[in-house]
């Protein structure tokens, strides 16, 4: 492959800084391509607004109301019990900010920033993928142009939880503590699931400690005589806080986020319990796993790669991405396979495992850009599992 | 930047500083948790969102009504049934205004009474084997005023007199039907999406209590 000869020892640090900026450039233009095309195979309409139109599904929707109006005070109007509260803020009011600046309708501007924002964690990734040309390539193929691109590139939180997560997970492998807080509370602001980044930061910090000889009872102390890492660890839930207080002053519940799972029919259970109902979901119309099959499956994946994470003595990514999946998994199957693919730290790692043979990683390549029309089509047509 | 690399004389105060906003962060946390944990909100939330007694989130809705006239809960009348639901209710659809968890409500304003009233109401079981029957519990203002077991899948009449207890001087009527056996979508599912029953038709008629 051309790209991994820009990227032998040989070649200069300038040659490969265009190799690792051109790559998820590529992909943007080819991942636009393949599910333009599949959108032109099955909608009627054309141009970039129908395209942009045609992929916000599902939650989409509430973000583009949160960007355009805000959230609703109670009682909710149109005698409606759902509010917006459940979905978190800081990403409808990015875009809020930059339609300002580009005022165009949402979903475009949405489109846009999202696009961006893979990128820019793609970027993040190559020195947390240890600069490996064929995993980088991997990842950002999955990201731009993989079977789950519409989800990093149509209104929904994956692309910019991406990017936060990278940029936590590479702020901690340069011990750079205080950027690994403000990105995590932008990512704590971004999706509920953000806050639990602050575990991986806590590790990392125990880590370093015990790499400079210090023992584990003596760990407290010298955080506490450490402000820099205190006020690391206490700024990473900040946005979580920043939301709570919001909706306590607008709606008088800062829990309103939680309370109103109930409007959408999540009721909390045993995580084995749903998994097992997903995966007894049997088709009884054919041999393709149904929605439910599917979303156990991306659960169970999920838990196996954060063990693998784990067995590579990467503890913070590990528990950070068990608890992203465990947690959502007390409520129920809903959304599973779109939490587990927007699980950085566990895309790297399968673009790193794919990487490790040059016909693992033409076939996964491959895989990727073919099914990125086919998951495009389905998405468009509403598929239960990729919600 | 390490704090280390910061020069001596100003170390100090860095450090200082890092303290005193470690402390800030989590005072205002603290503060924050402390209020989340006392949510100031009205009693219709806090059944619905918080506490989970109901599934019937209650609405300021009411709907003006004239004594002796039918409305129906089919598709045809969904506009003018929509001004009297309150909560708990899905459609309407061509066989009725479906329930929805396990109580539904119907709010309704009528005019001034110097008599009593009978309620007609024409209502459909949900029927899912082995459930084939459906107790519904029907107050009025927060008075139990009529239980009726449903069975089968034809609408059936439901007639009776509303307990005087229930009208007093008020100009409003509040409907619960409360249902003892609705059907949950899946066993693990949400109770606000049981179903019980199908209402078509409501009539109020004034009647002599002498």
């Amino acid at each position: 492959m051309a790209l991994e000869d820009v990227a032998r020892p040989s070649a200069g640090g300038r040659s490969i800084a265009v190799a690792v900026a051109a790559v998820p450039l590529l992909f943007v233009v080819s991942g636009l391509a393949i599910r333009y095309a599949a959108f032109a195979s099955v909608s009627e309409g054309s141009g970039f607004a129908a395209y942009a139109r045609a992929l916000c599904r599902w939650d989409c929707a509430w973000y583009i109301g949160i960007s355009e109006l805000g959230y609703e005070r109670f009682p909710i109007p149109n005698q409606s019990n759902v509010g917006r509260w459940g979905f978190f803020p800081f990403y409808p009011m990015l875009v809020a900010a930059i339609r300002v600046v580009f005022p165009f309708p949402t979903i475009l501007v949405a489109t846009v920033t999202s696009i961006v924002c893979s990128y820019a964690a793609c970027l993040v990734a190559w020195p947390l993928l240890e600069k490996n040309m064929r995993a980088y390539v991997l990842y950002c193929a999955f990201l731009l142009s993989g079977p789950f691109s519409f989800h990093f590139t149509t209104f929904l939180t994956e692309p910019l939880f991406v990017l936060l997560t990278s940029c936590v997970f590479l702020a901690l492998k340069r011990s750079s503590y205080l950027a690994a807080g403000v990105s995590s509370a932008l990512l704590s602001a971004t999706r509920l699931v953000g806050v639990l980044v602050v575990f991986a930061t806590v590790i990392q910090m125990f880590r370093e400690h015990r790499e400079q000889g210090g023992s584990t009872l003596s760990f407290p102390r010298w955080v506490l005589g450490r402000p820099d890492l205190l006020v690391a660890i206490f700024i990473s839930p900040a946005g979580l806080f920043a939301y709570i207080l919001f909706l306590y002053l607008t709606i008088g519940d800062g829990f309103a986020f939680l309370h109103v799972q109930r409007a959408f029919g999540r009721v909390a259970g045993n995580p084995l319990v749903f998994l097992w109902d997903g995966l007894s979901a049997v088709s009884t119309t054919g041999w393709l796993p149904t929605a439910p099959q599917w979303s156990a499956l991306a659960a169970i994946t999920g838990l196996a790669l954060s063990a693998v994470l784990a067995a590579r003595r990467q503890y913070g990514a590990a528990l950070f991405c068990a608890l992203c999946i465990i947690l959502p998994l007390i409520t129920n199957l809903a959304s599973m396979v779109r939490y587990v693919i927007g699980l950085a730290p566990l895309t790297m790692l399968v673009a790193v495992l794919l990487s490790a043979s040059r016909l693992t990683y033409l076939a996964a390549l491959v895989f990727f850009l073919g099914a990125c029309y086919f998951m495009t089509v389905a998405w468009i047509g509403g598929y239960l599992a990729l919600v | 930047m390490p704090w280390s690399d910061i020069p001596a004389p100003y170390r100090r105060a860095a450090w200082l500083s890092g303290y005193a906003f470690a402390a800030v962060l989590a005072g205002s946390e603290i503060v924050i948790l402390a209020l989340a944990l006392n949510p100031n909100v009205n009693a219709d939330y806090r059944a619905y969102y918080i506490d989970q007694t109901t599934t019937c989130l209650n609405r300021d809705a009411i709907g003006s009504y004239t004594l002796g006239e039918t409305v129906s809960f089919r598709s045809d009348g969904a506009k003018r049934a929509a001004s009297i639901k309150v909560c708990g209710w899905s459609g309407s659809a061509g066989d009725g205004t479906h329930s929805l968890g396990e109580t539904s409500r119907l709010r309704l304003e009528i005019p001034p009474l110097g008599h009593g009233l009978a309620a007609t109401l024409q209502m459909a079981a949900v029927i899912r084997p082995p459930q084939i029957t459906q107790r519904v519990v029907i107050s009025v203002n927060g008075i139990r005023a009529h239980a009726v077991t449903l069975s089968g899948k034809e609408p059936r009449m439901v007639t009776f007199i509303i307990p005087p207890a229930a009208l007093g001087k008020t100009d409003t009527l509040d409907i619960a039907f409360d249902y003892l056996d609705g059907i949950p979508q899946t066993p693990a599912a949400s109770n606000i999406y049981k179903r019980s029953i199908k209402l078509v038709s409501f009539r109020l008629d004034a009647i002599d209590t002498d």
